[in-house]
């Protein structure tokens, strides 16, 4: 994955509940301190959806599929998945770095998005 | 605590209001409540406004001190609550509160929003996935309609259930809209399906077959289809409360507010351990059970907030009615029909008597009064003595759960 965006959750380092980053405190035990670890290796796919009524900032792209995702180190993130065809729970994916559209001002907006193991 | 009693409802037609504005609609169900209980000549201590998306939708603010002038009830205090589409619920809540506490004696609550004239496509679905998380969630496109179709793809996949099942609760819900004449659809999928026919659009031999064709039924975030989804609304519902002991004053079949409860969950829906669980419907209707001193099996109606059709399967596991896993299969099996053992939406739930955000968790309540005094005409679920709400505020992190009996 590039390094553009690194895909990172917090572990708390009381109890090493593993959240997201947007939380100040521990979910589990309140703590306020935690260690950033990085998204490992391949994802598993949970679930997906195709999404064909996109929301407005989304409209030039039609349609995208949006999948949920587990690591092996238990980390979860959500992103949309390329190519949309022949998806499946339980696949595996990696995350990969590119643009997912154009936003409502014309400019191009970046994240990590995932795709099929070659 | 003093006990609070619902003593009149008022609900405006829901659908395609071409005529009418957030304003007039809020009067309209506002000024059917003030008649329903003969309160037109008490004086009001509080109003409670719900509406999600005023600003948004129809460039207003202060809409509860505008509502409280054109209605002639100052100098009554007036608050507006926007807890997304529970901004309902939080209305009622907030009414509740003020009532029990004996703060107040008498409260007008009032629910809506007015949506339709939005033409611009993507708009209502943008604005409404403002509630998601916008790092982890909203900025990778998603809508809360893909986040219906995440949670319906794990709960089909792990629960072995089928997507038949989610449009029996469609098919379900739209026959009990036919029955209601405030429904924004009254007409059964088996009428949109002989329509489409004789227009010439298609041949099906079952009702099933016209669900899940492409052209009938378009695909709107995979496996969900436009059939399993609410409709964009307009509307308002409003109810007057009042302590309990002066209640038979106003009206000879008061409805008892006896529990009420709201939790919250992880606003990244992939945050919750199991996905397919709505904890937060776990607790508050644990909360509204607990302080009714009822259980599950107390409840003789629910109306339940199906946005989607597959939030009507898993909150009837979560509220107590199914095991986890069965309310999809259930619905299928009748279970949750007016005549069955847990009637669900007879209103035609969100589906279709439609979901403009703010009204419906006021309007849940109203259905469930008119269950309760007998007045639900030809969608009328037998004896009806007890029942309870589920309303979200956003997708499974803001929960409030009210349960009514008769008084």
């Amino acid at each position: 994955m590039s390094n553009k965006e690194n895909l990172v959750s917090n572990k708390c380092k009381k109890c090493g509940y593993l959240q997201d980053i947007s939380h100040l405190r521990c979910l589990k035990c309140k703590n306020n301190t935690f260690d950033t670890i990085e998204a490992n290796g391949t994802c598993v796919l949970l679930t997906y959806t195709i999404l064909k009524a996109p929301p407005l900032e989304f409209r030039d792209k039609g349609s995208y599929a949006l999948g949920v995702v587990q690591f092996e180190n238990g980390i979860r993130a959500l992103g949309q998945i390329f190519p949309k065809e022949n998806l499946r729970i339980g696949m595996k994916l990696k995350p990969v770095y590119e643009k997912i559209c154009n936003n409502l001002d014309g400019n191009e907006v970046y994240s990590y998005v995932f795709k099929l193991i070659e | 605590m003093n006990k609070v009693a619902i003593i009149g409802v008022g609900h405006t037609k829901f659908g395609k209001l071409e005529e009418k504005n957030l304003m007039d609609l809020l009067c309209d169900a506002s000024l059917e409540a003030l008649n329903d209980s003969n309160t037109n000549d008490e004086n009001f201590d509080s109003v409670y406004l719900g509406a999600m998306c005023p600003g948004e939708f129809n460039h207003l603010s202060g809409i509860a001190s505008a509502l409280v002038d054109r209605l002639g009830l100052i100098p009554a205090a007036a608050d507006h609550l926007k807890n997304g589409p529970a901004s309902g619920g939080s209305a009622v809540k907030a009414g509740f509160h003020a009532i029990a506490s004996g703060m107040n004696s008498m409260v007008l609550v009032v629910g809506g929003e007015k949506m339709t004239h939005i033409s611009t496509p993507g708009y209502i679905t943008s604005a409404v996935a403002t509630l998601t998380h916008h790092q982890a969630e909203r900025r990778h496109g998603t809508s809360l309609p893909s986040l219906a179709g995440l949670l319906s793809r794990i709960y089909l996949e792990k629960y072995n259930a089928k997507l038949e099942w989610l449009s029996d609760i469609a098919i379900k819900n739209h026959r009990n809209g036919a029955l209601n004449p405030i429904a924004h659809f009254q007409k059964k999928i088996e009428d949109f399906m002989e329509s489409a026919v004789k227009k010439g659009k298609g041949n099906w031999n079952t009702i099933y077959e016209f669900l899940s064709d492409d052209n009938s039924n378009p695909i709107i975030a995979d496996p969900l289809r436009l059939f399993h989804i609410c409709p964009i609304s307009d509307g308002a519902a409003a109810i007057i409360l009042c302590n309990g002991e002066i209640a038979k004053k106003f009206c000879d079949n008061p409805v008892l507010i006896t529990g009420i409860g709201q939790a919250t969950d992880t606003h990244i829906t992939y945050e919750r351990e199991d996905i397919t669980v709505l904890n937060a419907l776990r607790v508050s209707s644990d909360q509204a059970y607990r302080m009714a001193k009822k259980t599950p099996k107390d409840i003789d109606v629910a109306e339940l907030h199906d946005a989607f059709e597959i939030l009507e399967a898993v909150e009837s596991e979560d509220i107590g009615f199914f095991k986890k896993g069965e309310g999809a299969r259930a619905a299928h099996e009748g279970r949750t029909e007016i005549d069955g053992e847990i009637p669900i939406n007879p209103s035609g739930g969100l589906k279709a008597r439609g979901h403009p955000l703010g009204a419906t968790g006021v309007a849940q309540v109203v259905e469930l009064v008119w269950q309760l005094r007998g007045e639900a005409g030809k969608r009328q679920v037998s004896d009806a003595q007890t029942g309870i709400t589920c309303n979200f505020g956003g997708f499974g992190n803001n929960i409030i759960s009210i349960l009514v009996e008769r008084m």
